[in-house]
């Protein structure tokens, strides 16, 4: 890792499901940069992309006048993602269990799962403006 | 993400390459299953040589693939799946529902075995 001090970039985008490869190319770009390794790159950038799906399509509903911002925050050992909607949010508890053989099939629902079993820890909160931030967490070491 | 087809012994091969991760890209791959289904193309292979990763939404899209092709007496089989996508198979239990091979012969090779249409 060539970054010693806690340092921060972020992303504004409308919602707009094209927007999501400019996401993602956010993530990866600023990882690489930083010389996070690859293999954690791609867990990353996976859990991003869902996360910024979830607030395009289930937070602002694909609204393009709301924005969704993508914050990443780096330290000496693992890297913040903090992904805001302007959506009423949810109960993430509440989500059908993907695992569960009548869900199997199931198109979507997928998500939250991805990225608790890819991230080291995962949070919700109440933005200040009302909406939804999902704050992911993943170590260095974890590579 | 990328979309290459081609067929062969009557198989549609389908290969994309890059990123599956939603929006308009990833919708190519969902309307090119639909429309091999819609023309009579009922025994599909994926092949995921070229995939760097999918998240949840590219897992839907085969899902969701598989099973129409399943209910139109067809079958969806995935071909070369990637360290990446096999390890989010697994923690998705999709690995239990899906048929996978090493080679995209080996997948084509299946369907004679299976005498599926």
């Amino acid at each position: 890792m060539t970054h010693t001090s806690r340092d921060s970039l972020r992303l504004v985008i409308p919602s707009e499901p094209k927007r999501i490869a400019e996401a993602d190319e956010f993530v990866e770009s600023a990882l690489r940069e930083r010389g996070v390794p690859e293999s954690l790159i791609s867990d990353l950038a996976i859990a991003s992309t869902e996360m910024v799906n979830n607030a395009i399509i289930h937070g602002n509903k694909k609204d393009a006048s709301k924005k969704v911002k993508i914050s990443m925050t780096f330290t000496a050992d693992e890297v913040e993602i903090r992904v805001e909607d302007e959506g009423r949010g949810f109960n993430p508890d509440n989500v059908p269990d993907p695992l569960a053989e009548e869900n199997l099939l199931r198109e979507v629902g997928r998500g939250i799962f991805i990225v608790r079993s890819l991230m080291d820890n995962m949070e919700y909160e109440q933005t200040d403006e009302g909406g939804m931030a999902v704050i992911m967490r993943k170590s260095f070491e974890s590579s | 993400m990328q979309l290459s087809e081609r067929e062969d012994n009557g198989v549609a091969i389908l290969m994309p390459s890059g990123k599956i991760m939603g929006g308009p890209d990833a919708a190519i791959l969902r309307e090119k299953i639909h429309e091999l289904v819609k023309g009579g193309k009922l025994q599909v292979v994926i092949d995921l040589a070229k995939v760097d990763w999918m998240n949840s939404n590219g897992l839907g899209i085969l899902i969701s693939g598989m099973t129409t092709l399943r209910d139109n007496n067809g079958d969806l089989k995935l071909a070369n799946v990637t360290e990446k996508i096999q390890s989010l198979l697994t923690i998705t239990k999709l690995i239990t529902v899906f048929e996978a091979y090493d080679s995209v012969p080996d997948a084509v090779q299946s369907f004679s075995a299976s005498g599926s249409n």
